[in-house]
């Protein structure tokens, strides 16, 4: 089956979607049967965003390799999503979802963003294996279906430093009452997919294995989650090409020792408390992560959105900050790896703070349009956050207008 | 005096009185289910899935009306202040993600009538006028 599968993975990518989705129904239509259910729904977003400036590029997060500048542009927000959902009988489920997105790579290419079995041995216990979203942090695993929420995108300074979507692996989620109110508990284990990119090179996440969960209790519009999780970098970062290419510099051995990512281990934890009433929605997030590698600056971040709406709009204003840990200058002999250590050292540093304001309007049933200004004011060492930065006349403020059509169907 | 001010009074609340007093939709169970009554926010865990079992452990089977049902629309606003964009907006999240799936939608609360009654765990909301002896009133909602 090896042929197959590379030449299934050569096609290109919406003859790939297509051929995906076909695959997927014909199979469906084939093992389909009586008291089963069998069903295709879909998302998509179709956004526009520009910047007031051409020092940095704006990316939705580290998983998108350009960004937005002073001109429109399409790519950063746009995705289109369709799911199969096969309900084999009451306890199992399969699940395939399709989607395409501006990523890595500069393209759009259609790639399987899961595709899992699901078990649910009782009513509130749910056991899932295959490919799977991870929820690092809460509403992680939703973030591109732009119709489920108020924003045109999940807060930057939060979610920027989280590129990671999905592992091959399992999970397992159990609910439990506890007075009126509800707790529900899931663990996720698994190896990471995916690559995130760095300048014109690829860092290959593939096959680090992740491990987390999280605790959360709901009572009626109220909502409070602590979640943790960490993952073992299987590869370096592909630091000797970029800086060959950028600066023609050969890294030397003591710095590339210095600022090895592989088999160091990143932990990642976070609050959110969510409360969601009547027409009123807050949402408040925190997270703290602390890096294993000296490549990558520990962080703490967090997110405070308001929203309230009148008939079918809803305005909503925010506040985002992300601040990284400031290291000290590496000592590590020869002047030319202190140099590179201290310049791969700065890149990875954020300090910025965003004030966001825009409105989500339902103007028909599953369609919603969104306008939204973000204010970024942040120092200009705040450089972890954007692509193809210009260091020399980056002065760490810009304005971002975005509109987005986001859709179910 | 006195007599005619409570007269006016008996009056006012008369008027007043089948607004008040009068639910307009209930949610209902089956008969034969074995839960008697659930507070609002019990209703809310089984119709947002995020509990799936009743108290007495029968698995719970909300059952929703069609997008376009204007009970659809009264029910979420009166158990959660919510406009249904908002509903579909939440279940596109736990869709997309592979968590749940949206209960099923009804053309008719006739048809829920039917479902409930039909189903151990089924659970769904009518109007009072609704709910005959197949089904049980768990919980009113008023205006």
């Amino acid at each position: 089956m090896p042929g197959l599968g590379n030449r299934f993975c050569r096609r290109g990518g919406w003859q790939r979607l297509a051929f995906l989705l076909s695959s997927g129904l014909f199979c469906a239509a084939a093992l389909a049967a009586p008291g089963d259910s069998f069903s295709i729904q879909g998302f998509g977003t179709l956004g526009a965003v520009r910047t007031t400036t051409d020092q940095v590029e704006f990316v939705r997060d580290l998983s998108q390799a350009r960004g937005a500048t002073d001109k429109w542009t399409g790519k950063t927000d746009s995705a289109l999503g369709l799911q199969a959902n096969w309900q084999v009988n009451p306890q199992w489920q399969a699940v395939a979802q399709v989607l395409s997105r501006y990523r890595f790579d500069r393209t759009f290419h259609p790639e399987m963003a899961w595709a899992f079995v699901k078990f649910e041995p009782s009513p509130n216990l749910s056991l899932r294996a295959g490919r799977l979203g991870t929820e690092f942090f809460m509403l992680a695993d939703s973030r591109w279906v732009g119709y489920s929420f108020l924003t045109v995108r999940p807060p930057g300074d939060y979610f920027w430093h989280l590129p990671f979507y999905s592992i091959h692996g399992a999970d397992a989620s159990l609910a439990v009452s506890l007075g009126e109110g509800v707790v529900r508990g899931k663990v996720f284990y698994g190896q990471s997919r995916g690559h995130i990119p760095l300048a014109d090179e690829q860092w290959d996440i593939r096959r680090s294995p992740m491990l987390g969960g999280y605790l959360e209790y709901q009572l009626g519009g109220l909502q409070l989650r602590g979640s943790y999780a960490n993952i073992r970098f299987r590869n370096d970062l592909p630091l000797a090409p970029v800086l060959a290419r950028e600066k023609n510099i050969v890294l030397p051995a003591a710095a590339a020792e210095y600022l090895k990512t592989r088999d160091t281990r990143t932990h990642y934890y976070s609050l959110g408390l969510v409360y969601d009433k009547g027409p009123f929605q807050a949402q408040l997030m925190l997270n703290h992560i602390d890096q294993g590698t000296r490549a990558l600056s520990d962080s703490n971040a967090g997110y405070l959105l308001l929203g309230y709406r009148i008939g079918k709009m809803t305005p909503f204003v925010g506040y985002s900050r992300v601040l990284s840990r400031k290291y000290a200058k590496p000592e590590l002999g020869d002047p030319l790896s202190n140099d590179v250590a201290a310049y791969v050292i700065e890149d990875s540093h954020s300090d910025q703070k965003t004030i966001f304001a825009g409105a989500r309007w339902d103007v028909a049933r599953n369609v919603a349009l969104k306008a939204q200004w973000d204010g970024i004011r942040g120092d200009s060492s705040s450089l972890f956050p954007y692509r193809k930065d210009d260091r020399s006349r980056w002065d760490g403020r810009m304005d971002v207008f975005s509109l987005s059509l986001d859709f179910v169907f | 005096m006195r007599r005619l001010l409570f007269k006016i009074f008996l009056v006012l609340l008369a008027s007043l009185g089948p607004g008040i007093a009068l639910a307009e939709l209930v949610v209902v169970v089956n008969a034969r289910n074995g839960v008697a009554a659930m507070t609002r926010n019990e209703v809310i865990n089984v119709f947002f899935g995020r509990n799936r079992q009743f108290f007495n452990g029968v698995e719970a089977m909300p059952v929703d009306l069609d997008d376009a049902h204007p009970k659809r629309a009264q029910f979420y606003k009166l158990l959660v202040g919510k406009d249904v964009s908002e509903i579909n907006a939440y279940w596109s999240r736990q869709v997309f993600t592979g968590r749940m799936q949206a209960p099923p939608r009804l053309a008719s609360t006739e048809e829920v009538v039917k479902w409930v009654a039909a189903n151990p765990g089924g659970i769904g909301f009518v109007e009072l006028s609704r709910a005959d002896a197949r089904v049980r009133v768990v919980y009113e909602l008023k205006r």
